[in-house]
């Protein structure tokens, strides 16, 4: 690594800590100072009851979150902040796709393709999936569990700051060595390595994970000591639910990352922990998937709460069965906490474990298989309402069906040695993750719109575009990987074997399918912003919490 | 909501993707990450070893002279337990600002780390650990190899596509003597 700790290196880093801390001087005069300007709501009370009164009024996007710290303005700043996060990251999807068009490294070269496959991959999980869950809980759990007692501002505060300074360490960072830090690549700080600066990725997710663990807590204690008495747990919301499930998820196994990475940089300096010459390679492997696949449920169980929210309202009955409901969250949890050495199959964990975790893997089919035909129960015995956000919803079902199929697939020891290491890989979370954790974000989006922007529709043929040219890129796309995968296509490379050519380009298709999908949906957003006001702001996921 | 307030976030959103774009693929200009082509190999032995690179000898960190497009192949054998780097830039003065590559080497006694790297350049180059910036430091003059020049399309020419690789090996289990033969080196 390099260690270039000159004087005037110190003279300059200390002028900008200097500068920084000065910096949130003021930022915390002015929060304070927007906090007097609220007036009658606010200035007369004792900030922390003002942050509940604030918490549970409807809110506006505004840029005004940044200088608040109420649970209601926090979730703002996370909406935007892992929304702009979501297009960073899909643009440098698209980019990778295009270049893919050719099976010789076209425009981009393997160095650039690699910094974009990190950047994609860690800012897609730990921006867009991590973010837009905290900043979905932080905004709706206030009145999903009409919140007393507000009592977290300035925590909650430094952890989104922490995120977003996280963030920024992963844009600059530029590293090459994937999203899970493949050792010991990532610690080879060259450009031919895992990129000069790949110990600042290690950094910047080590702080999100920090925020979120935090931020767990904090949602623990909102639902289980600061929700209104007339809750109980068995009527609380399924979605307060699926909360308390990821927070567990997340509290129960973040740490081991945030451990391991935090040997990782240690390594860059002595390597002594995670060394093939001790034989301890694996290890980080092994911690990091103890985490790396929670994560990829953490990026689920909040989605799969807020269809459980959602789709009782587009259907006009109650939820088909909310005690199952509630279980198969529950069982979410532990399960998914049982299943992580699935990604380490062909790591030589040995025979008897290999089938352990497939066996796991197999089990944790069936929460899911639960929750699924809980809501396709609730669309039999209702009147579904094909709304947009009922669209994606029943997209984000059907994905979810494909995904998870093909997971279970990829579960099988002997399948798993074919198709590792193959775009089938890819297409099982991309199915996932673009259908249902992004399908739902965004159809929850659309639900709050109103009153997001304060009494606007959004603009529906728009909308509806949007949701045809998402779900049809998704579908192409990951559905070329999935088949160009079984017939062996490799992942992560900057270029291909003529003979795949058709999957990828077909793929590319889908890629920017999907790309201009998203961009109407920006387009939709300011379009509709400027309407008129037409409606009330009322929405199906919050009520104003008037007790 | 303010008036203000979409078109920002409108405008933040695409200055962010766009930016953030830019910065991914824009590539370093000062040095070439890719090894040059190279027609034939060179073995080079290399002990990491607190003393100097060649520590139980006279001369303990030599000059290499090596040329242009033959790929050397940087055999580093850890020695003394401790830390330490294998850093090559070009100039007689140690930096790390454009190094040529840099590699950490494990405190394990007995690993071994491979580097492979061709130079397209000739030119005097420094070697050198970080850690050790006063004892384990050495030039490495490339000279224009002869090979590459009219009749280089006589010898058949490798093309690394990918960037050279680095590996590591473990020989912590073979006996010292078999492989501490320090005349193998020069
Ligand atoms: C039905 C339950 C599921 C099963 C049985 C399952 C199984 C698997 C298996 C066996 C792998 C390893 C494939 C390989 O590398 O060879 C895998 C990878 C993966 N799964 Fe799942 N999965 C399930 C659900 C999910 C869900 C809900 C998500 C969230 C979106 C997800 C996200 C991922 C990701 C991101 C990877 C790839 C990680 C990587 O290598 O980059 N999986 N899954
Ligand atoms: C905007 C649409 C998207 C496009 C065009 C896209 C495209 C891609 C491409 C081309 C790859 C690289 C495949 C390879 O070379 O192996 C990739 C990998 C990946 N994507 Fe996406 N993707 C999109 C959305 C998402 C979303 C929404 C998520 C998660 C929330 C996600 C998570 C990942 C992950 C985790 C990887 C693996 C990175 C790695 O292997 O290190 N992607 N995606
Ligand atoms: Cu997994």
């Amino acid at each position: 690594m390099t260690l270039g700790l000159t004087f005037e290196l110190a003279v300059f880093g200390s002028f900008i800590a200097l500068l920084i801390v000065m910096g949130f001087l003021l930022y915390y005069f002015a929060v304070d100072y927007k906090r007097n300007l609220l007036g009658e709501v606010s200035s007369a009370l004792p900030k922390k009851e003002s942050n509940t009164v604030l918490s549970r009024m409807k809110r506006e996007l505004s840029f005004s979150a940044f200088m608040m710290d109420d649970s209601k303005s926090i979730g703002i700043r996370y909406l935007i902040t892992s929304l702009v996060l979501f297009f960073i990251a899909g643009l440098a999807g698209i980019g990778m796709r295009i270049s893919l068009w050719f099976p010789v490294p076209s425009f981009l070269t393997p160095v650039q393709y690699n910094i974009l496959l990190t950047a994609h991959g860690t800012l897609m999980l730990y921006g867009w999936a991590t973010g837009s869950i905290l900043g979905m809980a932080y905004y709706l759990l206030p009145s999903s569990v009409k919140l007393k007692n507000d009592s977290f501002g300035v925590v909650s505060s430094i952890m989104y700051w922490m995120f977003l300074v996280g963030s920024l360490f992963i844009i600059f960072s530029k590293s090459t060595a994937t999203w899970y830090f493949y050792y010991p690549l990532v610690d080879q700080l060259t450009a031919i390595g895992g990129g000069q600066y790949s110990f600042a990725t290690l950094i910047g997710v080590m702080l999100i994970l920090i925020a979120t663990t935090v931020s767990s807590v904090i949602f623990l204690r909102m639902i289980f000591f600061d929700r209104d008495p007339s809750i109980r747990l068995s009527n609380m919301s399924l979605f307060a639910w699926s909360v308390v499930s990821t927070a567990f998820l997340i509290i129960a196994s973040a740490p081991v990352s945030i451990i391991a990475n935090g040997f990782l940089i240690y390594d860059n300096i002595n390597p002594i922990f995670f060394q093939a010459g001790n034989g301890s390679a694996l290890g980080y492997a092994i911690m990091f998937w103890y985490w790396g696949h929670p994560l990829v449920y953490v990026a689920v169980i909040p989605a799969f709460g807020l269809i459980y929210e959602m789709l009782p309202r587009f259907t006009g009955t109650k939820i088909y069965s909310y005690k199952s409901g509630v279980l198969s969250l529950l069982m979410l949890m532990i399960l998914s906490g049982t299943v992580w050495g699935h990604h380490l199959f062909n790591s030589g964990l040995g025979t008897v474990w290999d089938l352990i975790f497939s066996t796991t893997s197999f089990i944790v089919a069936v929460p899911s298989a639960i929750s699924v035909f809980n809501w396709i129960a609730t669309m039999w015995v209702g009147r579904v309402k094909l709304t947009v956000p009922m669209m994606f919803i029943i997209n984000g079902i059907i994905d979810f069906i494909i995904g998870g199929v093909s997971g279970v697939m990829l579960a099988d020891v002997g399948a798993n040695q074919l198709i590792h290491g193959t775009y089938a890989v890819t297409s099982h979370f991309h199915f996932i993750f673009l259908g249902l954790t992004t399908g739902v974000a965004f159809a929850a989006i659309y639900v709050l719109f109103p009153t997001l922007s304060g009494g606007r529709n959004y603009n529906v043929p728009m909308a509806k575009v949007h949701f045809y040219l998402s779900t049809i890129g998704t579908i192409v796309m990951s559905g070329f990987w999935l088949v160009g995968g079984f017939a062996g296509m490799p992942r992560r490379v900057a270029g291909y074997f003529g003979i795949f050519q058709t999957y990828q380009d077909a793929a590319a298709v889908g890629g920017v399918i999907l790309g201009i999908g998203f961009l109407i949906f920006l387009i939709n957003f300011l379009y509709s912003a400027y309407k008129p006001v037409e409606t009330n702001t009322s929405n199906i996921l919050e009520e104003e919490v008037t007790s | 909501m303010n008036k203000a307030t979409p078109i920002a976030l409108f405008l933040v959103v695409l200055l962010a993707a766009g930016g953030s774009f830019v910065w991914f693929v824009e590539q370093p200009s000062s040095t070439s990450n890719y090894s040059a082509t190279y027609n034939s190999t060179k073995e080079i032995v290399l002990y990491a070893n607190a003393i100097g690179w060649n520590y139980n000898s006279s001369n303990p960190n030599p000059t290499l002279y090596e040329k242009t497009h033959v790929l050397l192949e940087f055999k580093v054998i850890e020695q003394d337990n401790l830390p330490h780097t294998l850093t090559v830039n070009p100039g007689t003065n140690e930096s790390t600002s454009n190094d040529v590559f840099n590699v950490n080497i494990p405190a394990v006694t007995g690993t071994i780390v491979w580097l492979n790297w061709s130079f397209a350049n000739p030119g005097t180059y420094t070697y050198w650990c970080e850690v050790h910036p006063t004892t384990m430091v050495g030039r490495l003059v490339i000279n224009a190899s002869s090979s590459n020049g009219t009749n280089a399309s006589a010898v058949p020419t490798m093309q690394p596509q990918s960037p050279s690789l680095v590996s590591y090996s473990n020989s912590i289990y073979q006996p010292v003597s078999s492989r501490d033969a320090n005349d193998e080196v020069w």
